[in-house]
């Protein structure tokens, strides 16, 4: 397993929020006064802009539109590949900087789908959700280019999160294989229909997808599977869409689930094979006396060896964890699972939803809490 | 048969209404020119449902932003908690907390209703959240216990439909998903039965129905036939219809027929078989046909397509039977 690395490496999970002179500079905005200082704060401390230097003066100068969002795009990637290394993650990627978010991407790169309109979250919030009206197809392998920049400009080991089949269809409306069932669609006509839907998904366009990011040299991806713990029955999906989207090819995969009850989805998700991380949220539900990471007793009950990528700082709280309580997570999880080993450290989820001055230094008191419990695992006396 | 239609939940926003309260959001647009968008929209719903011949009109409850939201802001001993996954869905409410036992504000929930169900209330539905989902969704951190703030939402909620049954409203619909998520067993579903005898008692004579789904009715129904209201509605995209048992009782059924997981329209010719077998096992009094669950997990233009599936299911239904509604 990760016998040859040091106890407790980092990663990240996903999304950054992205910087304001990013966002600016790819409507050809001229930067604000505060898009300059979180420009130039950040680059006095990895001097990201530095490596890019046509298009960094172009943006202070507001010169944006000449060298192209892309350009703006590819300082927001290199701002993040730096921002995770100077935080001593061992595992980085771009923060999702060319990303606007993780469903509506990637179904537009495939055919079959018809876009409604909005749907209402809460409040104000909406999301677009689109329907299958046709047999899913790919029209070109995606997150290439994206993963080609990483993959040039990483210090660190790059790893690519990329939407699994299981979340791209519950977050579809399932017309096409609905209308393929007979009779009333009822409760098993859904889920058979389903069953095909995630199938298609898994095999014609996201294993295509995997297959090409491995050719162009990706060696690690991380499957994300919000989804997975919304309707815990169809766990046996989630499983069905991973293996199909992973048969035959040869990276490191790692599935993401978060805000979910682990226990529910067992023992089922063992299923998936091919999958040799466990990356999941435990922080958020470490809190009011309740122990977070006692599920992780169910891993080991199921005698389930894999690595954990564990969650140990809460990406919906501004506070950040003190590297104290982060090694105490690390602590109690490797007493759960009996094997610190298994152990890589991460926030909960994409910090996307934190400022960057607090995703940094979550990233930091990670990097800090992961060292102490190193230092406590390798004098257990000390 | 007589076989009456309607919306059981929330209609979605249009795609003018997403906009404008997304700019209301981040600052683009002022209240007055938001509020302008709603009343338009809830005027246009109205329009809809009435131009279909639905039986009660909701106006689509546009503004609430989840189904305790104006409960939980305008009655005594609350406050709006956290964001939580509202059942198996992409949706969120934020999960009331209550504080101490709550006492209801007279006159806070009539303000709360849309103006077309106000303005016409003989054709005005009240979709109202069920004791039992309320008292089971919300953070207790009264002291009650799980029974009795059931039955003192039971009694406050018949204080609410007392108070907007004397305006002329007459269509009570309690949405109770929870019913059929995790049916109470004992003492718990004594206080169901009791919340709903309050409520009858309230009712003055108006319709009052509580409203199923998410998940399959059937274990539930030994208590569903125990509430005393017009009709008990099931979504039957979850409950196997032929597993909906006879009743020796005649009393109404209500049918989600339209299932807002999908954006496939359901076909006529199987809703109307359904309902056909239905009446000959169960003979209820009257079928209440609406959508499943909440619309407002479609789109608006799929919502509205479906919709008319209700129209289109009664007069299938009146032209087998004499035209009789």
């Amino acid at each position: 397993m990760t016998a040859s690395r040091e106890l407790f490496p980092a990663q990240e999970i996903g999304s950054l929020m992205k910087p304001r002179w990013q966002i600016q500079g790819q409507h050809a905005e001229p930067l604000d006064p505060r898009a300059r200082t979180e420009f130039s704060d950040e680059n006095g401390r990895t001097h990201f802009g530095d490596e890019l230097p046509s298009a960094a003066e172009a943006l202070l100068a507001g010169r944006a539109r000449e060298v192209g969002a892309d350009a703006v795009r590819d300082l927001g990637a290199l701002f993040a590949l730096r921002l995770f290394e100077r935080a001593g993650l061992a595992r980085v990627y771009d923060g999702e900087a060319r990303r606007i978010e993780m469903y509506e991407y990637p179904i537009r790169q495939m055919r079959g789908f018809t876009f409604h309109g909005h749907v209402r979250s809460f409040d104000h919030k909406y999301y677009l959700k689109a329907s299958v009206t046709d047999e899913v197809r790919l029209e070109h392998p995606y997150h290439l280019e994206e993963f080609d920049f990483v993959r040039r400009h990483a210090r660190g080991e790059p790893k690519l999160p990329i939407t699994g089949p299981y979340t791209l269809a519950d977050w579809s409306y399932n017309e096409h294989y609905l209308a393929r069932q007979p009779g009333w669609k009822g409760r098993s006509a859904r889920r058979a229909a389903q069953r095909e839907f995630v199938v298609d998904l898994a095999r014609r366009a996201i294993r295509p997808t995997l297959a090409a990011l491995i050719e162009h040299g990706c060696r690690v991806i991380q499957i994300d599977e919000p989804a997975a713990g919304t309707h815990p029955d169809e766990a046996d999906l989630v499983v069905e869409g991973f293996n199909a989207a992973t048969e035959g090819l040869q990276a490191e995969f790692s599935m993401h689930i978060c805000y979910s009850e682990y226990r529910d989805l067992l023992p089922t998700l063992l299923e998936a094979k091919r999958c040799r991380q466990w990356a999941w949220e435990f922080a958020n539900r470490d809190r009011d006396g309740r122990d977070g990471y006692e599920v992780l007793k169910a891993l080991a009950e199921y005698g389930d060896t894999r690595e954990i990528g564990l969650g140990v700082a809460d990406v919906h709280r501004d506070e950040v964890e003190s590297p104290a309580l982060i090694a105490d997570r690390i602590r109690r999880a490797a007493k759960y699972l009996g094997d610190p080993a298994r152990i890589w450290v991460n926030p909960d989820c994409g910090l996307r939803t934190r400022s960057l001055d607090v995703a940094r230094r979550k990233l930091e008191a990670i990097v800090a809490g992961a060292a102490l419990a190193r230092a406590e695992f390798a004098n257990p006396r000390a | 048969m007589i076989v009456r239609t309607g919306l059981t939940g929330p209609f979605p926003r249009p795609e003018p209404l997403v906009a404008a309260t997304r700019d209301l959001d981040r600052g683009r647009a002022s209240p007055e020119a938001v509020e302008e968008v709603f009343a338009r929209t809830e005027a246009d719903v109205a329009a809809l449902e009435r131009r279909l011949g639905l039986d009660w009109v909701t106006g689509g409850y546009l503004r609430w932003a989840d189904p305790f939201r104006p409960f939980a802001e305008t009655w005594e001993g609350f406050t709006v908690g956290p964001l939580t996954r509202w059942f198996q869905t992409n949706t969120f409410f934020r999960q009331p907390i209550l504080h101490a036992p709550p006492a209801r504000v007279p006159g806070a929930i009539a303000g709360w209703l849309p103006p077309a169900a106000r303005q016409d209330p003989a054709h005005g539905g009240a979709l109202l959240p069920g004791p039992y989902t309320f008292a089971g969704l919300l953070d207790n951190r009264s002291g009650e216990t799980p029974e009795a703030l059931v039955h003192r939402l039971g009694r406050l909620f018949a204080d609410e439909v007392r108070e907007l049954a004397a305006t002329g409203l007459a269509t009570f619909e309690f949405s109770e998903p929870l019913l059929v998520d995790r049916p109470p067993e004992g003492a718990l579903a004594e206080a169901v039965v009791a919340a709903y005898r309050s409520i009858h008692d309230a009712s003055d004579g108006a319709t009052t129905f509580v409203w199923t789904y998410g998940a399959s009715a059937v274990a539930a129904f030994p208590l569903l036939d125990r509430l005393p209201v017009t009709a008990v509605g099931v979504d039957l995209a979850e409950t196997d219809w032929e597993e909906i048992p006879a009743t020796s009782e005649r009393r109404g059924l209500g049918l989600g027929i339209l299932d807002p997981r999908t954006t496939l329209v359901e076909d006529p010719a199987e809703v109307t078989r359904i309902v056909r077998a239905l009446n000959e096992r169960r003979r209820p009094t009257q079928f209440l046909l609406g959508p499943g669950g909440p619309l407002d997990l479609l789109p608006w233009e799929p919502a509205t397509q479906k919709v008319h599936l209700l129209a289109a299911a009664r007069q299938a239904l009146q032209d087998g039977n004499g035209g009789r509604r």
